[in-house]
C-alpha cells in the first residue's frame, strides 16, 4: 500500500491492521516512494510481550520514523492538537497526562481544537520552518486526522502537579527533554547524528515549555496563551 | 579500563553528552552529560587507561593536586560505572 504522510510517499506492507489505520493516508495512483517500510525488517523476537498487530504497529512506526530522519524530520512522542491552523504538541513520559490535556483543549475550545495524533506525530523542517503532521501511527485510541502540513507553534512537556506553573526550556534543557521522547536508540551513528542535529534546531527555533499542571480547564487556557504568545515573539 | 563499544561522545546545544548506539542502546536511558574535565577523561579512556594515567591527564591540563585529581577520577569512574559504559 502506498500512503502520503509528512509530505512523503511511503510504501507500507499490506498487513490488515496497518492498512486499516492508514486508510486516510492512502495515495491515489502510484508514485515512487521516498520511504519503503519493509516487513522483512520487523523483529518480532524483540517484542515477545506484544500481540502481532501491536508488534507491526511498533516496528512499522520505528522504520518509518527512522527513515524520516533523512528528510529533516523526526517523531515526537506526544498528543498533537491543531487550533486555528497551528499545531501544539504535548509531550512527556507515559502517564504524564498528554491525552488528558488535549482533551481539555477540546472541552475549552470545542470544534476549533482538532486532536490529530495522540501518540507519534511527525515533525519536519522545511525551508527553515517546522511543521507537524498526522501519521497512521497515532496511538491505541486511533485518534487520527490527516490534517496535512500544520505549522508548529510550540511544544510543551507535561508534569502532574498540585499547582499550575509553566516555564520556558531553552537550548540544552529542551534537547534533554526532547531526546527520550523521540527515536534515539539507533544502530548507526550517522542516524544518531541526524537526531541530535534535528533536536538542536528544533530547540533553537520552536518555543518549548515545561508545564507542571493540574487537569483542569484553566490549564488548557494557560498552555494555549503561553505557547501562542511565545510564537508571536519569535 | 576503557570505554565499552557502542558509546559515543557528542556535542549538542553547546554541551557534551555520551550516548549509546547499536546494542549498547538497549539498556541505556537518556544521556550522560560531561564537563570539559569529563571530556578529557573520556577521550583518555577511549584509548584505554588506568586510574593513575587518568589522573596524569587531569594534572597535565588543570592546576590541581594529585590527591584531588585521583578523587575526581574516582568520582568520574563511579558515575560511568553506574550507567555501565566502561569495562576492564
Amino acid at each position: 500500500m502506498i500512503i502520503r504522510t509528512a509530505d512523503l510517499v511511503v510504501e507500507i506492507p499490506n498487513i490488515d491492521s496497518l492498512v486499516s489505520y492508514s486508510a486516510q493516508y492512502k495515495c491515489e495512483g502510484y508514485e515512487t516512494p521516498d520511504i519503503i517500510v519493509k516487513e522483512a525488517l520487523f523483529r518480532p523476537h524483540k517484542f515477545p510481550m506484544l500481540s502481532y498487530d501491536d508488534m507491526v504497529y511498533t516496528e512499522s512506526g520505528f522504520l518509518f520514523y527512522r527513515d524520516l530522519l533523512r528528510f529533516d524530520g523526526l517523531m515526537l512522542h506526544s498528543s498533537a492538537v491543531m487550533l486555528d491552523g497551528r499545531a501544539y504538541l504535548f509531550s512527556g513520559d507515559s502517564g504524564a497526562g498528554k491525552s488528558t490535556h488535549t482533551r481539555l483543549w477540546q472541552r475549552v475550545f470545542g470544534d476549533r481544537a482538532v486532536v490529530f495524533n495522540d501518540d507519534k506525530p511527525a515533525l519536519r523542517r522545511i525551508d527553515g520552518r517546522w511543521y507537524a503532521y498526522g501519521t497512521p501511527w497515532c496511538g491505541k485510541d486511533h485518534i487520527n486526522q490527516n490534517v496535512g502540513r500544520v505549522p508548529l507553534c510550540g511544544i510543551c512537556f507535561l508534569k502532574k502537579a498540585k499547582e499550575n506553573k509553566i516555564v520556558r526550556l531553552e537550548g540544552f534543557d529542551a534537547v534533554r527533554r526532547l531526546l527520550p521522547q523521540t527515536i534515539y536508540r539507533l544502530r548507526l551513528e550517522s542516524n544518531l547524528d541526524l537526531v541530535l542535529s534535528h533536536l538542536e534546531k528544533l530547540a533553537a527555533e520552536v518555543p518549548i515549555f515545561e508545564f507542571f499542571n493540574l487537569p483542569i480547564e484553566e490549564s488548557a487556557l494557560l498552555s494555549y496563551e503561553t505557547m501562542k504568545n511565545a510564537a508571536k515573539e519569535s | 579500563m576503557k570505554i565499552k563499544e557502542g558509546f559515543v561522545l557528542r556535542q549538542v546545544a553547546s554541551r557534551w553528552v555520551v550516548l549509546p548506539v547499536g546494542a549498547a542502546s538497549v539498556n541505556f536511558n537518556g544521556m550522560v552529560t560531561l564537563n570539559d574535565a569529563g571530556v578529557l577523561l573520556w577521550r583518555t579512556l577511549e584509548k584505554g587507561a588506568e586510574r593513575e594515567a587518568l589522573a596524569d591527564a587531569l594534572l597535565a591540563e588543570y592546576d590541581v593536586t594529585r590527591e584531588q585529581a585521583l578523587s575526581d577520577v574516582d568520582e568520574f569512574i563511579k558515575s560511568l560505572d553506574k550507567v555501565n559504559c566502561i569495562e576492564e
